[in-house]
């Protein structure tokens, strides 16, 4: 039987030659990529898109929660959007006319997720308690204006950074943790289907910290991660990640599918976003912000999302910038942070909605801010 | 339809129809503006409350605190709660043989003496036998057979040299207590005491929180007070701390006695230097600004009987340490020197701007109820301090 100290050396020899593979399949990438997505856009000829600072306009801030906005949704039919507060509340807004529909309070007040069910009657919310709760925005409220929870999700042995149901499945909703697993639940039965890593080998390493479901094909999904990866996995596999994605070197705060379902987008803490292949695994492009006069650190991407086509890129900034990258020739076309009326802080999320006319911005001045597409283009 | 051109035409509509909004919308806004004054209500009733927040290393007597808070301060535990520990407590029997009897075979491999960490045959089949038990998740409770089984372990020579070196092994403090009332604790009819709750080692999931009044909520001007425990959460504090901007104090539990021990998570870490880089990261974390800090130097009673057998200076950061003479004076100037260093620490890693947020240093024992109590009354007393001289 082999000792305490034997075995320790044999795990400090694997994981030296786990990290010596490491960085010769880094080299070998490098050497095959022999450009990058705007390179090639640009050496095709093709033009940045046109986009003038009046092109999106911030015309709606939802005001009414009483702390920083950690996180929103939208719904996929009616412009609904659901937002998450330090305050201990989801509200859920009209984006239309800006009112509210609903303010939910919460049992645990530090909720850091939320979002909407398939058919808009149902939103799902987790945080610190390390469970998600489900609220059917059809119950009746308390004397007091409380809604009752339907359901709580519970197992997760760290907070819940993230969910997001199953496109067209009500039932079915994936949460990751702090305690570095996803999870594929059945919220009629309240049942865990699918543990994504934990004590499973090819699991993430840190805390998970966002999913997304790819939508072409619902059987796979993303999850970005605090050891720096993300990783994909197929539901009908729980055993073990499909492949992990090397690039970033930093957390990985926003997992995104590119419209088309074949590449997915990030942000990181160390500031930028990337576009990965999903296939192939490539890293195609990085979205890199130019440093700043005094050589501070880069502020970190808290969040991304996409435009409808694709071609624009969104991403919300720890110091509150919202660039809107051209995604093929990685270029920054607009910074909300600097129009009229943007937000006074931290972007902490954002998202487009489902018909891709807006953009809504949530953030830690407390408000959420609508900004829609104007002028010649409607829609991008 | 897109959200820009809905814009458009509810301006208009609302220009030239001031008097006939349709029912609908009406109703719509009636109900946004009734959310609005409920969150205003709501808001505002909890702006009196303090809030404030555990945090420490793991073990620090965190959870302690916490249940010693909801014995003095709110109607304690009921017996039905006290009933919920039992099957925490028999595991936490369970986990500290197993612990043990590994950390004697353990020793008796590596230690140049050997000989001393041997268990006799008999005790090493039960000590087999307990391990397994000790392996799974789901711990069967203690019977009259399973406490003779621990007992004959316990007394075991070997066990016990191997329990005189707990400080290396990962044994939990509450193994004595525990091990002295066995029979107790195995009983057909056992509801854990008070203090038994305080003795056990459970980890929470998530957070957990507790409101209360030190004058009693009726007395007019008694403060009301909320707690949050953090403890659950094994994973990276940066990712959720900025969450708690805007608590009115942070208490952070520091165990003096542990300067000798390495941590549950990383057993080449001394746990002193982990709670040192852990209160100066709290200390520089901008949604604390302004926050008060409270600083608990717990765990004084075990400090008290380690520093007798057991240097300072094997702490790194006490390395400069010069004891004077032994006995009680010993144990004020160790007291006073570890003290000095968390001031340092604090003045060290605080900008100049929040030079002047509270700070304050308490000696706290948290299993010792009645200094529990007198530490939050003065906690209590500068805390209404503050908020009249703001």
């Amino acid at each position: 039987m082999a000792s305490v100290a034997e075995l320790k050396e044999k795990h400090a020899a694997a994981t030296a030659s786990v990290n010596s593979l490491r960085e010769r399949l880094r080299q070998r990438r490098e050497m095959l990529l022999d450009t990058d997505v705007a390179r090639y856009s640009k050496a095709q000829g093709r033009a940045p898109v046109s986009f003038q600072p009046t092109d999106l306009v911030c015309c709606r801030t939802l005001q009414g929660h009483s702390g920083k906005v950690y996180s929103l949704d939208w719904t996929p039919e009616k412009n609904w959007i659901v937002s998450a507060s330090q305050d201990g509340r989801l509200i859920v807004w009209n984006a239309l006319t800006s009112q509210k529909t609903h303010a939910i309070k919460l049992h645990c007040p530090w909720v850091m997720t939320c979002a909407f069910a398939p058919n808009g009657q149902s939103v799902a919310c987790g945080g610190l308690d390390s469970a998600c709760s489900i609220f059917n925005l059809n119950s009746q409220a308390d004397r007091d204006g409380n809604m009752p929870v339907s359901r709580i999700l519970t197992g997760h042995k760290g907070y819940v950074s993230s969910c997001q149901y199953v496109p067209d499945q009500e039932t079915r909703l994936i949460t990751s943790s702090g305690d570095q697993t996803c999870v594929l639940w059945d919220v009629t039965t309240g049942q865990r289907i699918s543990i994504f890593g934990g004590e499973f080998p090819s699991g993430h390493t840190a805390d998970v910290q966002s999913v997304s479901i790819n939508s072409s094909n619902t059987n796979m999904f993303v999850s970005g991660s605090c050891d720096a990866t993300v990783r994909l996995w197929d539901i009908r596999i729980a055993s073990r990640a499909v492949r992990t994605y090397h690039g970033h070197e930093g957390d990985v705060n926003s997992v995104k599918f590119f419209p088309d379902g074949h590449r997915f987008g990030t942000g990181s803490e160390d500031g930028t976003c990337r576009l990965f292949d999903m296939r192939t695994g490539h890293q195609l492009q990085v979205y890199s912000r130019e440093p700043d006069r005094n050589d501070n650190e880069l502020p970190a991407v808290t969040s991304i999302a996409f435009s409808i086509s694709g071609r624009l890129l969104f991403a919300g900034y720890s110091n509150g910038d919202c660039y809107v990258w051209d995604t093929l020739l990685a270029e920054v076309v607009l910074n909300l942070g600097n129009l009229q009326n943007s937000h006074d802080g931290r972007i902490s999320c954002l998202g487009m909605s489902s018909d891709g006319s807006a953009l809504c911005t949530g953030s830690w001045d407390k408000n959420l801010k609508i900004w829609a597409f104007s002028g010649h283009r409607k829609i991008v | 339809m897109s959200v820009l051109t809905c814009v458009i035409e509810s301006m208009g509509s609302s220009c030239s129809r001031p008097h006939s909004l349709n029912e609908a919308e009406a109703a719509e806004n009636a109900k946004s503006a009734d959310i609005d004054r409920r969150i205003l209500q709501e808001t505002k009733a909890e702006q009196h409350i303090h809030k404030l927040l555990l945090l420490g290393a793991g073990e620090s007597g965190k959870s302690t605190i916490f249940k010693q808070i909801k014995l003095l301060f709110q109607t304690g535990f009921d017996e039905a709660e006290l009933r919920s520990y039992t099957s925490v407590i028999h595991a936490n029997v369970y986990q500290t043989i197993k612990v043990l009897y590994d950390g004697a075979k353990e020793l008796a491999q590596v230690e140049p003496d050997s000989s001393k960490y041997v268990l006799s045959p008999d005790n090493q089949e039960t000590g087999e036998k307990l391990s397994e038990v000790g392996a799974n998740l789901d711990y069967p409770l203690l019977n009259k057979e399973t406490v003779e089984d621990v007992r004959k372990l316990w007394q075991d020579p070997a066990i016990q040299e191997t329990y005189s070196r707990g400080s290396i092994l990962q044994v939990p403090d509450c193994a004595q207590y525990f091990m002295n009332n066995l029979d107790r604790l195995a009983e057909v009819d056992y509801i854990p005491t008070k203090e038994d709750v305080l003795h056990a080692r459970v980890r929470t999931n998530g957070v957990v929180e507790i409101q209360f009044s030190p004058l009693g909520e009726s007395k007019r001007g008694g403060e009301v007070y909320r707690l949050y425990d953090v403890g659950g959460q094994r994973n990276e504090r940066r990712k959720w701390i900025h969450l708690f901007e805007g608590v009115n104090a942070v208490i952070f539990c520091a165990a003096i006695s542990e300067y000798d021990q390495m941590l549950f998570e990383d057993e080449t870490k001394n746990r002193m230097m982990e709670t040192k880089e852990l209160f100066d990261w709290v200390l520089k974390q901008r949604c604390f600004e302004k926050t008060s800090f409270m600083l608990f130097l717990n765990k004084f009673d075990m400090f008290e009987r380690k520093i007798q057998k057991v240097p300072l200076s094997v702490c790194e950061w006490f390395k400069d340490y010069q004891p004077t003479a032994p006995g009680k004076q010993e144990v004020e100037h160790a007291y006073e020197f570890v003290k000095k260093k968390f001031e340092e620490l604090y003045f060290q890693s605080s900008k100049p701007d929040r030079v002047d947020r509270v700070f304050k240093i308490y000696r706290t024992t948290a299993l010792d109820q009645k200094l529990v109590k007198k530490t939050f009354k003065l906690i209590d007393e500068s805390m209404r301090r503050s908020r009249e001289g703001a």
